[in-house]
């Protein structure tokens, strides 16, 4: 099979030419228009794998692999914010990833930096959408360096409120759960005076810690509500959608806490760089295709482009949902 | 890159930056700063132009008719995709079931365990076995407990046959832990009826009841069981994590323990305690992938597999499942 790089060149003159973009264009943006009159998932999530093996399977460097896989997210991007969907979160590196020898972690890092440089440069595309950059992970295992780039970029692009481009980087779930776990333990310290445990280490950790919410003083108070309002992703609405390329069927640490209940997760085989948006039109469409039978069912509420809700507002109908759920289920 | 682009000949950015040249981020920081201040070279309007027409065009709204006919067209074009989608859809469906249907006359266990065996060996001997296989099952209607439980024992006595030690069993609702020792029963008569008179032990809990029933052997050949059935449901997954941060707090608030002590190790472990650990392969019997409340903290590197357009327990899934586990490479990150 030949692969993409290496398309004949007529065919790639024939795909360039003018009538035929300008063609493709317009079918595009109908199809987009089209998908985004429909159910459209609010929280979208993708594992983006398989640069490198696209990299060694068509013979060029692996940081042109890299490159290409920013590529294909620039445009999925695009499809994604166009069709009306809020939230997009990539997983762009593992806290495991640091465990690579330290030469491929470094070049790695560089690649970071060049690809949230790009991003910056790309920034304009992300204030056209209002998409604010947010990134997902530990900061202290990050070099200074790329630190500095980091925040640079999201407060470019902190103004942005139509919608949310999460990056997480190093990230892994066990982390994100653990820290929201440290969180609430601490808050929950720091409220109650009388224990003489470590008062200077409890409240050290308030005052970096959430400042907004105040702190538990009955424990017996936490739910589910306050793990998920402590996770990296807060306030963002549930993940309907997760998608990992590449043909590998598994979560990697990833999104668990978010995506192990009513998230459609598609397992799709095909290399990161070679998704493109007639990959992910599919996928939509069938999620839209189920999302309707399900509404028509009365399991979900009826959400279309137009009528705008708060995530928090989300959040709690989709508690209402679920409790309605439940009780269906025990009167069995 | 932009930042060498206009780099030495832009005269705007020079002074500004001195100590720019030997310390990168410094250069960085300085060429995003100045993006949005410094004047637009004809570098910067070329490259523009060339975006420009991809982007969306945030022109002043159309009359209210074009917008309601541009609407009409893309609800009209949105419906014609989801009918021939569906049709594809229901295509596809009878071709995959034909397709399992094949399977599962090809591959038939005959309720033999030498069978199973013989399908298994390949898998054993080149590529990656499960030591822990976990399946997500779901009651319907009001005779549901009954098949249930039926499937549990059809499931378990291929893993049996199979050599898989461990078997969980996810249900969300949690029913089949009051239904422990009938469950032991029904595996342990459809391990008679692979097996005969020698059958393999077995074991059933569920993590939170702590109700070990061990019909064949008591506790003092504990070691030797052959199969270990675990029940788990919905409440083993963010009911556990929520009970194990209250009981943190607990903890924390009594002075036993700092908020720095919470790490992943310190949940891991307590996870670990309290329900279970981490299966190696899920396999589910649905159509599509949704995990229905499977606790999220032990899905970790779990592989996950479904056969597309089945609905219903069948060997043939459970084999495809250990054949695709078997081709996967395992690669830890990404």
């Amino acid at each position: 099979m030949p692969s993409e790089l290496h398309t004949s060149r007529t065919r790639r003159w024939l795909l360039s030419s003018p009538p035929v973009e300008w063609a493709s264009t317009q079918l595009k943006e109908l199809f987009i228009n089209s998908v985004r009159q429909g159910p459209v998932p609010q929280h979208v999530a993708f594992v983006m794998d398989g640069n490198r093996r696209f990299a060694r399977k068509n013979h060029i460097e692996t940081v042109e692999g890299h490159n290409m896989g920013f590529e294909a997210l620039a445009k999925i991007l695009e499809v994604c914010y166009k069709s009306g969907v809020k939230v997009v979160t990539v997983y762009a590196f593992s806290i495991e990833n640091f465990k690579r020898p330290l030469h491929e972690v470094n070049a790695l890092m560089e690649i970071a930096k060049i690809k949230l440089m790009q991003l910056c440069q790309h920034g304009d595309l992300l204030e056209r959408y209002g998409a604010s950059l947010r990134i997902l992970g530990e900061r202290d295992m990050v070099r200074p360096d790329v630190l500095e780039v980091i925040d640079e970029a999201v407060e470019m692009t902190k103004h942005n409120d139509r919608s949310i481009l999460n990056v997480c980087f190093p990230y892994t779930s066990r982390h994100e759960i653990a820290g929201s776990v440290r969180d609430i333990v601490s808050l929950s310290t720091s409220a109650e005076p009388k224990p003489p445990g470590s008062p200077s280490l409890s409240d050290d950790s308030m005052s970096s810690g959430e400042t907004a919410t105040p702190g538990i003083t009955d424990f017996e108070a936490i739910t589910e509500e306050t793990i998920t309002d402590h996770l990296l992703t807060a306030g963002c609405p549930p993940l309907d959608l997760l998608i990992r390329t590449s043909g590998v069927s598994r979560l990697s640490d990833f999104m668990l806490w978010q995506c192990h209940q009513d998230t459609e997760i598609v397992f799709i085989d095909c290399l990161w760089p070679q998704f493109d948006i007639w990959k992910f039109l599919p996928i939509l469409i069938d999620w839209g295709v189920k999302r309707r039978k399900m509404e028509k069912a009365g399991l979900v509420e009826v959400k279309r482009e137009g009528n705008r809700k708060d995530a928090e507002l989300n959040s709690h109908r989709q508690r209402e949902l679920e409790e309605r759920r439940r009780a269906r289920l025990r009167s069995f | 890159m932009a930042t060498t682009g206009h780099q030495p000949n832009d005269p705007a950015l020079t002074p500004r930056r001195p100590s720019a040249v030997d310390f990168d981020a410094a250069t960085l920081k300085a060429a995003l700063r100045a993006r949005r201040t410094q004047p637009k070279s004809a570098e910067t309007l070329a490259r523009e132009k060339l975006l420009l027409p991809h982007l969306p065009t945030n022109d002043v709204p159309r009359g209210p008719v074009r917008t309601f006919l541009s609407t009409l067209l893309h609800r009209f074009i949105l419906l014609l995709i989801q009918t021939l989608f569906s049709i594809y859809l229901k295509l596809r469906w009878a071709y995959n079931n034909i397709m399992n249907r094949v399977y599962s006359v090809l591959y038939y266990h005959h309720r033999t365990p030498q069978l199973i065996e013989k399908d298994v060996k390949p898998l054993k001997e080149g590529g990656k076995f499960p030591q822990h296989v976990s399946v997500i099952l779901e009651m319907e209607g009001m005779d549901g407990i009954d098949r249930l439980v039926d499937e549990v024992a059809e499931i378990s006595c291929w893993c049996a046959a199979a050599g898989i030690p461990r078997l969980s069993v996810y249900e969300r609702t949690g029913v089949l832990k009051s239904y422990i020792a009938t469950s032991h029963r029904a595996i342990a008569q459809q391990l008679r009826l692979y097996y005969g008179r020698s059958r393999p032990t077995l074991r059933v809990h569920a993590p939170h009841s702590r109700s070990f029933i061990n019909g064949d052997q008591p506790t003092d050949e504990a070691e030797q069981i052959d199969l270990e059935v675990m029940f788990i449901s919905e409440e083993d997954g963010r009911e556990s994590l929520v009970d194990l941060t209250k009981t943190l707090c607990d903890m924390a608030q009594r002075g036993k323990l700092s908020s720095d002590d919470v790490s992943v190790e310190l949940v891991d472990a307590e996870v670990k305690e309290t329900s279970m650990d981490e299966p190696d392969l899920l396999i589910l019997f649905s159509p599509n992938i949704t995990l229905r409340g499977y606790p999220p903290w032990q899905l970790r590197l779990t592989e996950i597999y479904n056969v597309q357009d089945n609905d219903g327990v069948g060997y043939q899934v459970f084999l495809r499942a250990l054949h695709r586990f078997a081709r996967a490479e395992m690669r830890f990150g990404r």
